[in-house]
């Protein structure tokens, strides 16, 4: 090794002799040897240092910097092997490719695909909101892969929906019956259930006449089994929904026929007006909102 | 009127114009503003862009009055109810209201739009202006207005917070950085905020987030593109590191055209507005936005490099400075939180924000026009105090009085 070094060293003194001869003639060998040198540190990254290859190759650790040779050319006249080998620790520790990151130069090229969409979303008139930009790339790129796949599955998957939806609804027709399929008088009904759901009118079961009596006993006994319902859920502590809201059937304005008195009544050839109507003419011509409300902004305003 | 029997409300200097007014179309009082620039040998009184801002005012507002003294150093504005652009009243066609700015103007048309932006919802109905004429300068400008891209994306998105955020467009038709001495420009901008409410939402915003993205746009107009990636690319290797999703979009667009005013040759065009910059808008994880903006300067002379170098270094100024807002959008918030319900509405925002000169002009001038002031207290996060000021705002609840239902 310390041999190996000494011809080393007295090679390099030569090139310091006459650099211009040398030089050419080194050339060769000096890439070669660099060669080797990428090779053994390619494989000292991969595997453990090579002793032996290192003996051969410490010659070529003078590459990395025109100082290192100097010094070891100083060291190699007067002082022992020992100085050698600790300049070889060092070499060890100091040539280890110094990391540079350099920030100057980001990778633009990534973002110079970046999809048009969020350009599209951000760059656009209205101001881009957080949400948008989320749901970007990535379902775009799924769905060109397993669309056909969707297609099917999704069809599957509307039919069966759609008769888990009727078998639901329709369930308490099937008491009596053994098959899942409603038939007979129960397909009646279930169609009668489908029909309102699709906005008929009124059941194809529904009773127009019948004694007021008999409606009245129907609505009472109606009436009484949801409070009895109700009571006994109460007494029992269990949280029932809330009462439906009563529909006044009465309050809202009928539908008058054409041609009418747009207020009042008319009634005996004579339009009989009331105190509200009389009223409300009056106000209307005042412009009583607008006055109203200007008030109730000069308050405000004055505070 | 009502306001009629109350004594004008008596301000001094140009400072914060264009807030003043805008204050006092909101509470319907009237304003008295004397020392407009008295001092100034060749330019007393109200410069063009005022003059030009009261204009605006006037064809977005119904029954307004202002006059100004000779010299222009005294203004007096008799607020009337702000219609927005209602097809027929000092509108053209579709109700867009056409605004023209003088060539002479030297401030950006972000100076217009954000006042607007505070007037808007409040409006009877729909705003639409189409700002053109010689002076629409749409970049950021020396005299301190940010550009069109960070009114867009970094003030027309706070609304949102106040529960207004349905049709509101800002589009830029035509772009252009200022002219020769900063003054002109060709640019045109459509601005369209269709969201009335009677009253915005009462707003506590006292959680900053982490910034999570960083968006911005490089525009150059009339110069080369490469303008635009020499700045993208600084500005991207110095907020890479801290924020990996940040994204800049580059915009490339001619010059525009103005008429040249030659006496020879009437129909002659001249280029104007020449210039790049660029618009960085940070987004944290809940919703706060801070903008940065930087334009080559009217005379040239600076590189994109320092541009984009110069802008990513002011984001990070800015999202410094701590708090919810920055101090371009806090004007806006505080002004909305101060117009809403009669209700406390709490802000967090940077110690030098709420202590900058414009900050505290503001203040001053919203106890003049009546509302209470505002409560300051340490914002503190759990045990340790971070630093930054929780504004407490009490709404005066006047809000729309076009949308009042009688």
């Amino acid at each position: 090794m310390i041999g190996k070094r000494k011809r080393d060293t007295s090679v390099v003194s030569k090139s310091k002799k006459d650099k211009k001869d040398q030089a050419r003639e080194e050339s060769p060998t000096a890439t070669e040897s660099s060669a080797q040198d990428i090779f053994r540190k390619f494989f000292e990254a991969q595997f453990e240092p090579l002793e032996a290859q290192k003996n051969g190759a410490t010659q070529d650790e003078s590459d990395y910097g025109s100082s290192r040779d100097s010094e070891g050319l100083e060291d190699s006249g007067s002082e022992s092997e020992w100085s050698g080998l600790d300049g070889e620790e060092e070499d060890d520790d100091e040539n280890r490719p110094v990391e540079v990151v350099d920030y100057t130069a980001p990778s633009i090229k990534a973002d110079a695909l970046m999809d048009k969409r969020a350009r599209k979303a951000f760059m656009s008139a209205k101001p881009p909101s957080s949400a948008t930009e989320l749901t970007s790339t990535t379902d775009h790129a799924k769905k060109g892969a397993d669309e056909d796949d969707d297609k099917d599955t999704e069809t599957m998957n509307l039919k069966n929906d759609l008769a888990l939806q009727r078998l639901l609804k329709e369930s308490h027709l099937l008491d009596s019956a053994s098959d899942l399929a409603p038939t007979g008088k129960n397909r009646h009904k279930a169609l009668d259930l489908r029909m309102q759901e699709l906005g008929a009118k009124k059941s194809l079961y529904h009773q127009k006449n019948m004694p007021s009596s008999m409606r009245k006993g129907i609505k009472a006994k109606a009436t009484s089994k949801e409070d009895k319902r109700r009571r006994e859920a109460r007494e029992n502590g269990i949280i029932l929904e809330k009462p439906a809201p009563k529909t006044n059937i009465s309050s809202g304005r009928r539908e008058r026929g054409v041609g009418g008195p747009s207020i009042g009544k008319f009634a005996g050839g004579t339009l009989n007006l009331s105190q509200r109507d009389i009223a409300q003419v009056q106000s209307a011509r005042r412009g009583r909102g607008k006055g109203r409300g200007r008030g109730r902004g000069r308050g405000r305003g004055g505070r | 009127m009502a306001t009629t029997s109350q004594p004008p409300i008596r301000l001094t200097s140009h400072k914060n114009f264009v807030y003043r007014l805008v204050f006092s179309t909101l509470t319907g009082r009237t304003v008295h503003i004397s020392q407009i620039r008295p001092s100034s040998p060749t330019n007393p009184g109200l410069a063009p862009h005022e003059i030009s801002f009261l204009r605006l005012l006037e064809s977005v507002t119904n029954g307004s009055q202002m006059e100004i003294s000779y010299t222009g150093t005294i203004l007096v504005y008799k607020p009337g109810l702000i219609t927005g652009s209602s097809a027929g009243a000092g509108s053209s066609s579709g109700g867009v209201v056409r605004h023209e700015i003088p060539a002479g103007c030297n401030r950006g048309v972000s100076y217009f739009l954000l006042p607007l932006c505070l007037l808007a919802p409040f409006s009877k109905a729909p705003i639409k202006v189409l700002f053109t004429g010689p002076g629409v300068i749409t970049s950021s400008t020396p005299t301190g207005d940010m550009s069109v891209d960070s009114v867009r994306t970094a003030i027309l998105p706070l609304f949102n917070q106040f529960g207004i955020f349905n049709n509101i467009e800002l589009r830029v038709l035509k772009r252009s950085n200022p002219g020769p001495n900063g003054r002109g420009g060709g640019g045109e901008v459509q601005f369209v905020f269709g969201h009335q409410v009677r009253l915005p939402k009462t707003l506590h915003l006292m959680n900053a987030g982490k910034i999570k993205r960083i968006r911005g746009v490089a525009y150059s107009v009339g110069v080369s593109a490469s303008n635009n990636a020499r700045m993208i690319d600084v500005a991207r290797g110095v907020l890479n590191p801290l924020v990996p999703d940040t994204y800049i979009f580059s915009d490339v667009s001619s010059a525009p055209l103005v008429p040249a005013n030659d006496r020879n040759n009437p129909s002659a065009k001249k280029k104007i507005g020449l210039g790049f910059g660029l618009s960085l808008v940070a987004e944290s994880s809940t919703g706060c936005l801070f903008s940065a903006d930087v334009a080559s300067p009217p005379s040239g002379g600076q590189p994109p490099e320092d541009i984009g170098k110069q802008c990513a270094y002011q984001l990070l100024e800015t999202i410094s400075k701590g708090g919810c807002v920055p101090s371009a959008a806090f004007p806006i918030m505080i002004g909305l939180m101060t117009m809403g319900s009669e209700d406390v509405g709490r802000l967090q925002v940077g110690r030098d924000v709420v202590g900058d000169e414009s900050a505290i002009q503001l203040a001053r001038d919203l106890v003049k026009f009546g509302a209470p002031g505002w409560g300051l207290r340490d914002a503190s996060f759990g045990e340790e105090k971070t630093g930054d000021i929780v504004v407490s705002v009490v709404g005066r609840g006047i809000g729309n009085v076009g949308r009042k239902v009688a």
